[in-house]
């Protein structure tokens, strides 16, 4: 590959020399922005010709051309501009930067590109879209933003996990999420996966970033796009940039913010008049008593709820809803101060974050820096430093499977007080009293994190750079936890625990950018380079109990040490990449790419992936029969395929057959933990995109349609093996999963007048996924309430058919659906749950989804919001066993569980109730709901105050804006919210709700200030 | 170009491909599978680790005699918990995909592969052949006992005196390590896994030595052997075996009932238990039986009226060997008290029951005379002795006042062909399903009539 560059290098050189002896008459001139700045790299073009050169450091360019001729200024990003040469030797030409969409700069991983030459899928936001949606979670500004990209928050805790989907998911077992790459560097999950430390919850691997800091997210999509990340692509590329200083003066920006939070939604349960009816009922029908004596049992346990109240008359109500949840708060203040002159960029910033989540006792503080330095030191030689640091500091709550967990309030008696008399926590409820964690307990993360990368860029003649980046990446975590005496369920005077985690990456990549325009109508960009990744991580903990006080709380103050762990884990990539693009006329555009990639992930027999990729595109609008249509402003073809590799495929040794050290009775022992495979790789997925990009009336209207096809190959699975061999799962590359969809993107600018402009973005994707291929003969692949089965969706929900009710007793039914001798199904029903065949149910992921952004200003007011729909998902809600099952245990049970069968007669779906008889409980279609909806995603209001009033002040401008989350969702879904999702295990089991959470609606009131 | 950029770009080039070595990554956390049959003390390692993995919750860590005495109680013991799965035992509605049944079998599994690693290894042991003895016998007796408790659990009754071709559970008998292979097995007959059973425990017992520390010795062996002869109803083997137990283990019963309980160490009463500390192992029974201040969850299961109406004389120490929770006046048993307490699997009061039992029915007086022996039982609790004459019917109610809450019931009601509320001994309701997560990856499996 070098060898050929420098051969390349050299042909052009000579090429060059003679290009320039053709000369007439000498043209000079200086090339400046639109704020009067110089500006380098500008391709300037004797029109009809081949001859060309760039304007230098300074601006300048010099250049021989005829008089009469025409020269045309073309830079990335700008307009182009051309001037007709006339008596003056001498042409200053002011570029002006190009608002339209179409000539949008896109990121595409180790350069940029135009969006109007572009031939792939991108998606890009800018910060003005990320910072209209204030939350610590830098994802959520992508909510409904982008076609095809589906981006979920777990739950409503402040540090919740968030998940990505682009195009579908191209795995089952392997990682589902993107790759994050940050100013070039790829990002790994440091906590994900790793029992010693954190709540067996995930948290945000983004937690850390605020979005006063980032310029632009572009989202990779597809084959062509993706492929230069190879080996680790397949799930979609997030490339997020950082600001840099704009040419101009030093320019301030302060932002303060103050917001305050709701959840979604909260569900009703039974009052304690509705509770005590209930209940009774269940006791008298219980098949274990005589109807008194069932009774008497039911009223015992009012007894001991009510702690000697009196239950009868409902002297105790209590709403655990109102326990769990808080009004939360949220406090931004950030600001940046930026600039550039010819030869420095600097960019400084600074933001605090403080939330206080509507979960008590969730409450994320955050502070971030950042700087981003950049210098010319000649025309040749260019270098800068990007630089943050960041503290993140969260109390944490349980994972929604304890009963620590506030949630899990819900579950309690409303005969109970949350709190006696004396205003402890009452320890005699129904269930562990979370509030005796919440005053006795704590659990604190803090991460600390800093990011760095310094690069040279060296420009060995106009067309041919060389850029060598190193970063690091180090992220800092540890976590204090302390239980006292008082704490749920704590038994050995008090437990500490401390962890500590180290995660450190390195990036070094160096590569080579030829870039150059022949003869006017050839356009050749080549990158050509080589990346060596390592990650470490250094994981040690230790716990210790029995306290003699509480005021002690560190590990230090336990007398006896307890448990420990120390891990080391690395893991490693080297890839070397080659990408050319080839444009002619500016108007057939061709790009193919490569990427081979090494990983000490995978098996020795496997450890080398080769990922490319090709791609083309017609921009038919510049043909003759197009190029003068009034209406028809732009129109491109294009069509890529290319290959891909998801290497998340189970922690650093997934390959492995591996024992661990275990301890019995202080002594050590080992055990099997991993059976190995030698040939377990990545997951290989090969996408096809067709797409059309349109403008209409001077690109008014535009839009994209694409459809696509992605086959994952090797699809990795972690098989469930047959329990009695003595293992559970094992690794393997097995299986075929194809995911097809279509994206349509419109861009409509409605109203374009000097008061008045409002703009609409628009776009609606769907996304059908179907397994093509299994393990061991297309065999099913059971987790659970999930199974894959082949021409199926990936983990669709297999459940038992709920039937209703038999309205001569009361009892649960279930459809047998066992197979009739004719291949039909048996559509009888049954009392008994194990009789009962399980059926594909629902899909977990939904098929279509869509947002709906417009913006309106109008004289010194802005407007916008968003919308977002999903359609196609189902939610099994795996508390439902417990919250709504006509009274068969004390849990507080769902208000439409009243509805329950009382005579024979009655219709209605809630059996009748009968304490401990299981009826209606087991797990089935009964408590699975559709999940459709649409939500008033984000509202933002903003009023700049009027020029002339603030000029008087010495700013530039002067906002106050209100903007509002998750101010309205229309829905069916009967549970919390289909964004309530459960925090455990969700890979395996997508698709779940279990005491989640509900995302929070909050309104904030803010101030953007420019000076 | 000049030199240096040429030799920036031959650096470059080198850096990378030595990076290729950097791929070559091996963890230092674990241990590569290949490397764990290579030593001795590798081997002698793994054998710890099958006692670990048999003492975790799902199974000898407590669920395993939980689940057990569940679906055994009529009504001497009530479950008031929050757990699902407890609950379908205790009302006798087991579903297939009952999570504690599905830890039992999955469990049990693991430490049958475990102990099969370690028997296929023994040759790697060359330090001596006690040692040798010692690792085989120890391997041998934890397989036997595992697949003791699954033959009882997950299949129907073994009927004294008859053929036993009714569907047991599979037996696999070497350790599996290559998992791309088929791992698709069919059960093996309930005489067939009894065979097995006898087979492993009498080779242990003839390997091991007689005193092992803590770990399984030849009594271990012994007792597991006369409780399985006394399930087949083999009183003859089933008394020899306890009546060796007695006289040569030099276990003895506590001087009073309570010191036989919550120990930290293992009491002179104690033949085999699961070690549990602060550190390591767990007692899963303290998570259901015990108060919050105990550890345990305040008493999921209460002990009820119907148990302490058995007692003629209500007045000895086990009549009284239950509290009241104060924060939730739950009555509770004080077998479960010590969240780091071992769980005890073997304990000599048992032998005493086995060896009277079948002295009683033999009509001999090995060792003792059954009411002398089953006096003598008594009499260390400080109840009133029996007058006689002993019936078979004392001698049930006897082992439920010494035993219960211990995992007993269950297996003697089908041993003694009995029934619970109602409910047949051999009722189909009585044994646990085949795991749904067996019979999704195992077409060999056959499901229990039942289910």
């Amino acid at each position: 590959m070098k060898a050929k560059l420098k051969g390349v290098s050299t042909f052009l050189l000579v090429l060059i020399a003679q290009l320039t002896f053709a000369q007439e008459r000498s043209i000079s001139g200086k090339v400046t922005d639109q704020n009067g700045i110089p500006l380098p790299g500008v391709n300037v073009v004797v029109k009809g010709t081949t001859i060309g050169t760039q304007s230098d450091f300074d601006g300048n360019y010099s250049i021989n051309a005829n008089m009469g001729g025409i020269l045309v200024f073309s830079y990335l990003g700008q307009k182009t501009i051309e001037k007709s040469i006339s008596t003056s030797n001498i042409i200053d030409v002011q570029m002006e930067e190009d608002a339209s969409q179409l000539e949008e700069v896109i990121v595409v991983g180790y350069g940029t590109q135009s969006k109007r030459t572009l031939t792939d899928n991108i998606s890009k936001l800018t910060s003005d879209d990320i910072s209209d949606v204030p939350n610590p979670n830098l994802q959520n500004a992508l909510v409904a933003k982008a076609a095809g990209v589906q981006v979920t928050q777990t739950n409503g805790k402040v540090e919740g996990g968030i998940n990505i989907r682009v195009r579908g998911a191209a795995s089952v077992s392997g990682g589902t999420q993107p790759l994050y790459v940050l100013d070039g560097i790829p990002l790994i999950d440091p906590t994900g996966g790793r029992g010693e430390i954190g709540n067996g919850a995930p948290t945000n691997p983004l937690l850390t970033l605020s979005s006063n800091e980032i310029e632009s997210i572009d989202i990779l999509k597809d084959a062509s796009s993706a492929a230069i990340y190879g080996a680790r692509g397949a799930n979609g590329v997030v490339l997020i940039t950082t600001k840099k200083g704009k040419q101009g003066k030093a320019k301030f920006s302060l932002n303060l913010a103050q917001g305050f939070s709701q959840p979604t939604n909260k569900r009703d349960w039974l009052n304690s008049k509705e509770y005590v009816e209930l209940f009774t009922e269940a006791g008298r029908n219980s098949p274990f008593f005589t109807p008194d004596e069932g009774q008497a049992f039911v009223e015992d346990e009012f007894e001991f709820q009510s702690g000697g109240t009196d239950w009868r008359n409902a002297e105790i109500d209590t709403d655990w809803n109102n326990q769990a949840f808080q009004d939360g708060y949220q406090t931004d203040a950030d600001f940046s101060v930026s600039g550039a002159d010819a030869k420095t960029s600097y960019f400084f910033s600074g933001a605090y974050n403080n939330t206080s989540g509507i979960i008590k006792d969730n409450e994320l503080e955050r502070a971030n820096a950042r700087t981003n330095i950049s210098h010319q030191f000649s025309d040749k030689f260019k270098a800068g430093m990007n630089l943050s640091f960041s503290r993140t500091a969260i109390d944490r709550i349980a994972n929604d499977n304890a009963f620590a967990t506030p949630l899990q309030a819900i579950a309690q008696s409303p005969l109970s007080q949350p709190r006696l008399a004396d205003g402890t926590p009452n320890p005699n409820t129904l269930y562990g009293n979370f509030l005796l964690d919440a005053e006795n307990a704590f659990f604190n993360t803090i991460i600390r994190r800093t990011v760095g990368k310094v690069y040279g860029e060296y420009q060995f003649i106009p067309s041919i750079k060389l850029n060598s980046d190193f970063s690091y990446d180090l992220f800092s975590q540890t976590e204090d936890s302390f239980r006292g005496k008082n704490a749920l369920f704590q038994s050995t005077n008090g437990e500490a625990f401390a962890s500590d985690l180290a995660s450190e990456s390195y990036t070094y990549s160096n590569y080579a950018t030829f870039d150059k325009t022949f003869d006017e109508k050839h356009s050749i960009n080549i990158v050509a380079g080589t990346e060596f990744i390592k990650y470490t991580r250094r994981i040690t903990s230790v716990t210790s109990q029995q306290f003699p006080s509480d005021d002690l709380s560190t590990v230090s103050g336990g007398a006896e040490i307890t448990a420990g762990t120390g891990v080391n884990l690395k893991s490693s990539f080297a890839s070397y990449f080659a990408r050319a693009t080839y444009d002619f006329d500016g108007k057939y555009l061709f790009k193919a790419s490569i990427r081979r990639d090494g990983s000490s992930r995978f098996g020795e027999n496997v450890r080398f992936g080769t990922f490319p990729a090709v791609s083309a595109g017609w921009i038919m609008s510049e043909e003759n029969f197009l190029k003068d249509s009034q209406t028809l402003s732009f129109l491109k073809l294009r069509g890529s395929w290319g290959k891909l590799g998801n290497a998340d495929i189970g922690g650093d040794y997934p390959s492995l057959f591996l024992f661990s050290g275990v301890s019995y009775n202080q002594r050590p022992g080992l055990a099997p933990i991993q059976p190995g495979n030698s040939n377990l790789t990545w997951e290989q997925s090969t996408q096809t995109d067709f797409g059309i990009e349109f403008g209409f009336l001077d690109n008014r209207i535009s839009g994209e349609l694409d459809y696509y096809v992605k086959d994952t190959q090797d699809l990795l699975f972690s098989v469930p093996l047959v329990p009695s061999s003595g293992a559970v799962s094992i690794n393997q590359n097995i299986g075929i999963l194809q995911g097809k969809g279509i994206e349509f993107v419109l861009n409509t600018r409605n109203i374009s007048t000097d008061n008045l402009s409002w703009t609409t973005n628009f776009n609606i994707s769907n996304n059908i996924n179907e397994l093509k291929s299994l393990p061991n003969n297309n065999a099913d692949i059971v987790n659970g309430q999930n199974i894959n089965r082949v021409g199926e969706n990936v983990a669709a929900f297999y459940l038992r058919e709920y039937a209703g009710v038999d309205p001569a007793n009361g009892d649960a039914l279930y459809y047998l659906n066992t197979e009739n001798p004719d291949g039909s199904l048996n559509r009888a029903t049954t009392t008994d749950p194990n009789e009962a065949q399980r059926i594909i149910a629902g899909n977990p992921f939904p098929e279509l989804t869509t947002g709906m952004t417009n913006t309106i200003l109008y004289k010194d007011f802005d407007f916008s919001f968003t919308l977002q729909g999903e359609w196609g998902a189902s939610i099994y809600n795996a508390g439902g066993r417990f919250q709504s099952v006509n009274g068969d245990f004390y849990d507080n049970q769902s208000r439409d569980q009243l509805q329950r069968w009382q005579q024979p007669g009655d219709i209605t779906n809630v059996p009748q109730a009968r304490l401990f008889a299981g009826n209606g409980t087991a797990q089935s279609t009964r408590f699975l709901a559709e999940a459709d909806f649409m939500r008033l995603r984000n509202l933002t209001l903003g009023y700049s105050l009027p020029n002339e009033v603030i000029d008087k002040m010495g700013l530039s401008k002067l906002r106050v804006y209100l903007t509002g989350i998750n101010l309205l969702t229309v829905t069916n879904y009967p549970f919390e919210d289909p964004e309530a999702r459960s925090d455990v295990d969700g890979q395996n089991n997508p698709g779940q709700t279990f005491y989640s959470a509900p995302p929070a609606t909050t309104l904030t009131m803010g101030v953007n200030i420019n000076f | 170009m000049k030199l240096h950029k040429l030799l920036y770009v031959f650096s470059v080039f080198l850096l990378i491909t030595s990076c290729e070595k950097e791929l070559e990554i091996n963890p230092t956390d674990n241990l590569p599978g290949e490397l764990a049959f290579t030593s001795e003390a590798n081997i002698s390692a793994i054998l710890v680790g099958t006692y670990d993995e048999a003492g975790q919750a799902a199974t000898y860590g407590g669920r395993l005699q939980l689940m057990v005495d569940l679906l055994g109680t009529s009504n001497q013991v009530f479950w008031g918990g929050t757990f699902l799965d407890p609950r379908q035992a205790f009302t006798k509605d087991l579903l297939v995909d009952n999570g504690f049944v599905d830890g039992i079998w999955g469990n049990s599994y693991e430490t049958i592969n475990q102990a099969n690693l370690v028997l296929d290894n023994l040759e790697t042991v060359t330090s001596s052949t006690e040692e040798k003895n010692r690792i085989e016998g120890e391997a041998k007796f934890l397989r036997a006992l595992n697949y003791f408790d699954l033959v009882r659990n997950f299949a129907s009754p073994y009927v004294s005196g008859q053929a036993n071709p009714q569907l047991g559970v599979p037996l696999r008998l070497s350790g599996i390590i290559d998992y791309s292979a088929n791992q698709e097995t069919a059960r093996n007959t309930v005489e067939e896994v009894y065979v097995q059973v006898i087979l492993d425990a009498t080779d242990a017992y003839n390997l091991l030595p007689s005193d092992n520390s803590f770990y399984a010795d030849k009594y271990a062996a012994q007792a597991l052997l006369a409780r399985v002869y006394l399930q087949q109803g083999n009183y003859t083997d089933a008394r020899d075996a306890a009546d060796d137990v007695l006289a040569n283990s030099g276990h003895s019963l506590a001087t009073n009932f309570a010191s036989a309980f919550n120990n930290d160490v293992d009491s002179s009463e104690d033949i085999f238990s699961f070690q549990v500390t602060s550190q390591t192992g767990t007692n899963e029974l303290i998570t259901h039986y015990a108060s919050e201040a105990d550890g345990g969850r305040g008493g999921d299961i209460t002990v009820e009226d119907a148990y302490l109406d058995l007692f003629d004389d209500p007045t000895e120490q086990r009549a009284n060997f239950t509290y009241i929770n104060p924060a939730n006046e739950r009555r509770l048993s004080l077998k479960y008290t010590n969240q780091f307490g071992n769980i005890i699997i073997f304990r000599i009061a048992e032998m005493h029951l086995i060896r009277l039992e079948s002295n009683f029915i033999l009509g001999s007086s090995i060792g003792l005379n059954p009411l002398t022996e089953i006096n003598a039982l008594r009499a260390r609790s400080n109840a009133l002795p029996l007058l006689g004459p002993l019936t078979l019917d004392l001698i049930f109610n006897e082992r439920q006042l010494e035993l219960a809450f211990e995992g007993f019931i269950l297996n003697d009601i089908k041993r003694k062909q009995r029934s619970i509320n109602g409910i047949a001994w051999n009722n189909t309701s009585l044994v646990f399903p085949i795991p749904q997560s067996e019979i999704d990856t195992n077409p060999s499996m056959v499901q229990n009539q039942g289910y």
